[in-house]
């Protein structure tokens, strides 16, 4: 259950903006590649999603609890509207962007986006092994990282995915980057190479 | 669907999660270094989705009703529901801010009581059609 949270609890718009504001060369370069990773499976742009995200949370749409860090709640607010996006486009998959261009329901502009979605695409069995093996193929000289993704796939977390290596947790860590890494360069933008 | 296809986009979900977490949990010096190796300009294309986001939001905040259908639009208040007195009261506080207009009005022989009352509404119908007037709520039932 989601705690409660009181008004003074969560950080006033003008807090919000001003923590944003605030964030570091390191903090802003973390959403992006967050934006981008939760994009690559959507074929959204991240930049719309990161000013989605960042509207929703200046005109309080979304708020933040005091205690939370920024950087995560935006995380969570990306999350959420990436999750809304793709059920969108499911439901109404012949005019799936909607681009809010006022505050006034009369004036929602729906947008057709003619671009295949991810989903779709991965209901193809073919299509959908065809990435999985392109995947792994990333690290055909990496049997560890190969057993990592094989865990990570199948829903292991934390000690549970990190027993399947006998790694430490510095060589865990390690080894997660460099998946991150070979995927970030082998796939930048969707999961199209 | 077969149960094998149900299972891959959940399989690709799970590894974005991780994906996610693990850019969370990297160091501020891994990202900086990562962003060098690979010219991402990443931070940049942030901070302009922020200012982006931060005009847009201003915008809406500034001006709502032009942004709204004239259907939606919450009509303005009627200047003929004033009672004269009241409504001479309300030219004349626009007028003591704003100088320029009294003194046209002076050199035009127009003050001094010399208004008459439908020149006063004139005037504030006029002063509220330019959208400069500071509205009050009007008892409708005065006149």
């Amino acid at each position: 259950m989601q705690p409660r949270h009181t008004g003074a609890s969560l950080l006033t718009q003008v807090e919000v903006k001003r923590s944003i504001a605030a964030l570091t060369a390191p903090d802003w370069l973390r959403l992006h590649k967050v934006a981008r990773a939760l994009c690559r499976a959507a074929a959204f742009d991240a930049d719309d999603l990161l000013q989605e995200a960042f509207q929703r949370a200046l005109d309080g749409t979304r708020q933040c609890a005091r205690t939370l860090d920024i950087v995560h709640f935006l995380v969570g607010v990306m999350r959420s509207i990436a999750s809304d996006w793709r059920k969108a486009r499911k439901r109404r998959p012949e005019m799936s962007l909607v681009t809010e261009t006022g505050t006034w329901q009369e004036v929602v502009l729906w947008v057709r986006d003619t671009r295949p979605v991810a989903d779709e695409v991965l209901m193809v069995n073919e299509e959908a092994a065809r990435l999985r093996e392109a995947i792994f193929a990333l690290f055909v000289d990496d049997c560890l990282a190969q057993r990592l993704l094989e865990g990570i796939m199948d829903g292991l977390a934390g000690a549970q995915l990190r027993s399947l290596t006998g790694l430490s947790e510095t060589e865990f860590a390690s080894k997660r980057r460099l998946i991150r890494r070979r995927i970030d360069k082998a796939y930048p933008k969707d999961w199209t190479p | 669907m077969s149960q094998k296809n149900k299972g891959q986009s959940p399989r690709l979900d799970r590894l974005t999660d991780t994906l996610v977490e693990d850019i969370l949990a990297s160091s501020d010096a891994d990202l900086i270094a990562e962003a060098a190796a690979d010219n991402d300009e990443g931070a940049t294309l942030a901070r302009r989705a922020f200012e982006r986001a931060s005009r847009t939001v201003r915008h809406r905040r500034i001006a709502p009703n032009k942004k709204s259908p004239p259907w939606r639009r919450p009509a303005p208040p009627d200047i003929r529901a004033l009672d004269p007195k009241t409504a001479r009261g309300w030219l004349d506080a626009y007028l003591a801010s704003n100088p320029e207009t009294a003194g046209a009005l002076d050199r035009g022989g127009r003050r001094d009581n010399k208004l008459s009352d439908e020149d006063v509404y004139g005037l504030l119908e006029a002063l509220q059609q330019r959208g400069v007037l500071t509205e009050k709520p009007i008892a409708q039932s005065r006149r």
